[in-house]
């Protein structure tokens, strides 16, 4: 029996905390005691009955004018407050009270570079888990996120050195003996990457050094759903209700699809009703997936690494909207294989009708998605597979 | 010897981390065993004292201060950190009963902490609140509105308080505890240590047992001289994100006046404008105060808990305040008759007058030093002796086994 403590601190949404409650509810189940430290306690969605044990993730503040368009992973590190010395300090402090306190014999990270090099200068062993945006890479200088740019070296390595200074002053203010970090690559080094998600949509692959294990939400969870006429094109579409092109692609739909099923988490029952018509039906929360995606035509979403798995293990090509420059490097690899088009977040949104209906006709599109290496990839119990790759790891003696 | 949690919630600045780990240290020369719950671990930088205790982050919502309505009273903070949302609160609880299991405290010091309280109650252990009349409401039903400016809405109020009272007991239930007949009731500990005097309690007077006097941690920081000069005293601490602070540093660049300033991380221009004369000095680090406002004629800054502090020395204010708790000091004080505020929407030439006016209009300075008579018996050291004493006497009353002090040093 071992003691395993979860760790989520940067990054949206409910992935984070979804993908580490199940793995830690799998070690578990294999005799491991688990406890969780969050940035948003509220995604545990009240886990009192489970008698779980879970803390607040250490907070830094954010940097006060972040860089609109950080080009490595370190400055991304800068733009959350890193660059604040005493801010980093001060949760690396919270993380090594938490650990001298619950004493783990691993920590499992999921976005949460603080826990990660809390738990380097603590001694422990630090697994980084995510789909990959969350483990970059690790070179020196830290490779540019925005490949398709000229990125001078020179630039990285400033802000490598602006990183390692500053983690180096909280190391010293902090932890007494242990040896800091010295180069900014070491921050983001781990024992080992375990991916859930695929090389092929990784957004920093294909690498070396990462074991992939293929997304692992369930195909079952959700509102059942099914097309309902034999006309096509049929769409399935993955929204977020506050994305500002948002009513301009359900417009789209409707003048494009036959038949469309759109997913829209969070959005009320009302508004989800009165948005629907006949040939589109929206649905306030996840759909279940299964059967579904291997009918459609094509699938539209904000090239969340989840969705575009599923929609290239059914073999159906992509039109990407991504919010964010995870999404991006997602969706670039898609476009890259030749199964999708995309709209970057900062591009002027083109003709969403004209656009939809293009991507419908394009026989190319099809055919790469259709060859996709991961069509028809298994990916059964990918939780399961990850508590099990845990368990076979050194732990602390 | 007893261990001791600090948890500190709600709130900024440094004042939570300043008064708690003066508290903090004076329990730990009595023997005690300190852990800190703090908000924002950050400031744990201005306390190097605190080095070897435990610390750890409190448990806090990400959608923080996303409300619709601007708080009228307690609960409606508490709507906007957490308790909007049944199981958003029950999840927070459950972080703070996590870290009070596991660290195992005998008694909790609450600074703006509801939500420790809540997680206290569910374990059984003890309380005290510790912080100003702002941080502790009155125990009524619902919790009184603390907005003087604008009329407040007594059934958005008991609505308020009556949602609070349900997401509570939702949360209590979760953990198996019972509920609470009231919002009120949370506060009820084993004392209230009410670090305040009616004349600047945020609430106004309320039935207590007792006003321990304001929060005062002036012993940190930097010492700095005042300039030597003919012309008065004037020290200024301000943000840089004030909105007159350019008005300010023309007023305080024209002033022939000795004036020290303190504006963290201020930009190199304004730096320059407030350092021409050899009579402004402009500090690049927080000022010591404890015997630097001994002469000081005038304090200008936003009307914290350094403001109440400062009125405890016989010193006027010129106040700023930037947020609600700070307007109501600046309300009170003006009330006593020793401050002048200027709010967030004044011009610079409310800026100018009340410079002049609290600076050279003697009864500022009079309502100030009268104040500071009434109550000259107030010491913070002695104050928090006294706290200190009566937490070591709620300790024995729960049966917590007491040492003498195991270690030396001086309480500071």
């Amino acid at each position: 029996m071992a003691r395993a403590f979860f760790a989520w601190e940067l990054g949206g949404d409910l992935g984070h905390a979804r993908r580490t409650l199940q793995i830690a509810r799998e070690l578990r189940d294999l005799g491991h005691e688990t406890a969780f430290a969050f940035l948003d306690l509220a995604s545990l969605g009240v886990a009192g009955n489970e008698s779980l044990e879970w803390f607040q993730a250490p907070v830094v503040p954010p940097a006060r004018t972040p860089s609109p368009s950080p080009l490595n992973p370190p400055e991304i590190l800068l733009n959350r407050g890193w660059g604040d010395a005493l801010g980093l300090a001060g949760a690396l402090r919270g993380w090594l009270s938490l650990y001298s306190l619950w004493k783990p014999d691993l920590v499992v990270c999921d976005y949460a570079p603080g826990a990660q090099l809390a738990a380097r200068a603590a001694g422990l062993p630090r697994i980084a888990i995510g789909s990959g945006f969350s483990s970059p890479v690790v070179a020196d200088p830290m490779p540019a996120m925005r490949t398709w740019i000229a990125t001078d070296e020179s630039a990285l390595r400033r802000i490598d050195a602006t990183l390692l200074a500053s983690v180096r002053q909280a190391f010293e203010r902090v932890t007494g003996t242990a040896a800091p970090p010295s180069h900014a690559s070491e921050v983001f080094s781990a024992d080992a990457t375990l991916l859930c998600s695929w090389p092929e949509i990784d957004p920093f692959g294909p690498r070396e050094g990462a074991e992939y294990f293929g997304p692992q939400d369930d195909p079952q969870l959700g509102a059942a759903e099914s097309w309902r006429t034999g006309s096509r094109p049929r769409v399935f579409a993955y929204l977020k209700p506050r994305d500002a092109r948002f009513v301009a692609i359900l417009d789209a739909l409707r003048a494009v699809a036959a038949e469309a099923i759109v997913a829209v988490p969070g959005l009320s029952k009302e508004h989800s009703q009165s948005l629907s018509s006949g040939s589109v039906r929206i649905h306030g929360g996840p759909i279940a997936l299964g059967g579904l995606l291997a009918d459609a035509d094509l699938c539209v979403c904000h090239s969340g690494p989840g969705t575009v798995a599923r929609a290239l293990e059914a073999g159906i090509p992509l039109a990407l909207l991504p919010q964010q420059l995870e999404q991006f490097l997602v969706g670039r690899r898609v476009v890259m294989a030749g199964a999708g088009v995309m709209v970057a977040p900062e591009e002027r949104v083109p003709d969403l009708k004209g656009w939809l209906a293009q991507a419908l006709t394009r026989q190319d599109l099809r055919r790469a998605a259709a060859s996709s290496p991961i069509r028809q990839r298994a990916r059964t119990s990918v939780a399961g597979r990850v508590a099990q790759s845990l368990e076979g790891r050194p732990w602390r003696a | 010897m007893a261990r001791i949690a600090f948890a500190w919630e709600l709130g900024g600045e440094y004042g939570h981390v300043m008064s708690c780990a003066g508290l903090a240290r004076g329990l730990e020369v009595h023997g005690h065993r300190i852990g800190l719950v703090f908000r924002e671990l950050r400031q744990l930088a201005v306390v190097p004292e605190t080095r070897d205790y435990d610390a750890f982050q409190a448990p806090r919502s990400p959608r923080e201060g996303i409300v619709m309505a601007i708080p009228a009273g307690y609960a409606d903070i508490m709507l906007g950190c957490g308790y909007s949302d049944p199981r958003e609160l029950a999840a927070l609880v459950g972080g703070w009963r996590s870290l009070f299991s596991r660290w195992r405290p005998d008694l909790i010091v609450a600074d703006f902490a509801p939500t420790a309280l809540l997680a206290a109650r569910t374990l059984g252990i003890g309380c005290v609140t510790y912080g100003n009349g702002f941080f502790v409401p009155p125990r009524v039903t619902p919790l009184p509105p603390f907005r003087v400016d604008t009329p407040v809405d007594h059934d958005r109020l008991a609505a308020s308080d009556a949602l609070v009272l349900a997401n509570i007991n939702y949360a209590l239930k979760a953990f198996g505890a019972p509920a609470l007949e009231s919002v009120a009731e949370l506060f009820a500990t084993e004392e209230n240590f009410l670090c305040t005097f009616p004349e600047i309690d945020h609430y106004g007077g309320r039935e207590t047992s007792g006003y321990w006097g304001p929060r005062v941690r002036f012993d940190r920081g930097t010492d700095v001289a005042w300039p030597q000069g003919e012309g008065k005293r004037v020290f200024v601490y301000v943000k840089r994100g004030l909105p007159q602070l350019d008005a300010l540093v023309d007023v305080l660049a024209a002033s022939r006046h000795n004036i020290v300033t303190y504006i963290p991380d201020i930009d190199p221009a304004r730096r320059a404008r407030l350092s021409t004369s050899r009579r402004h000095v402009v500090s690049d680090r927080p000022v010591r105060l404890d015997s630097f406002l001994k002469s000081c004629d005038l304090i200008v800054c936003h009307g914290g808990e350094i403001a109440t502090g400062a009125l405890m020395y016989g010193v006027p204010q010129l106040l700023f305040p930037g947020h609600y708790e700070q307007l109501l000091t600046a309300y009170r004080l003006q009330q006593i008759g020793s401050a002048c505020w200027v709010g967030p929407k004044g011009q610079a030439a409310d800026v100018a007058r009340g410079f002049t006016l609290t600076l050279d209009d003697p009864r500022y300075a009079a309502a100030a030093r009268a104040f500071a008579k009434r109550y000259s018996a107030f010491s913070p050291s002695e104050q928090r002796r006294r706290i200190v004493a009566r937490i070591e006497e709620v300790l024995a009353g729960r049966g917590a086994i007491l040492s003498p002090p195991t270690r030396l040093g001086s309480e500071k």
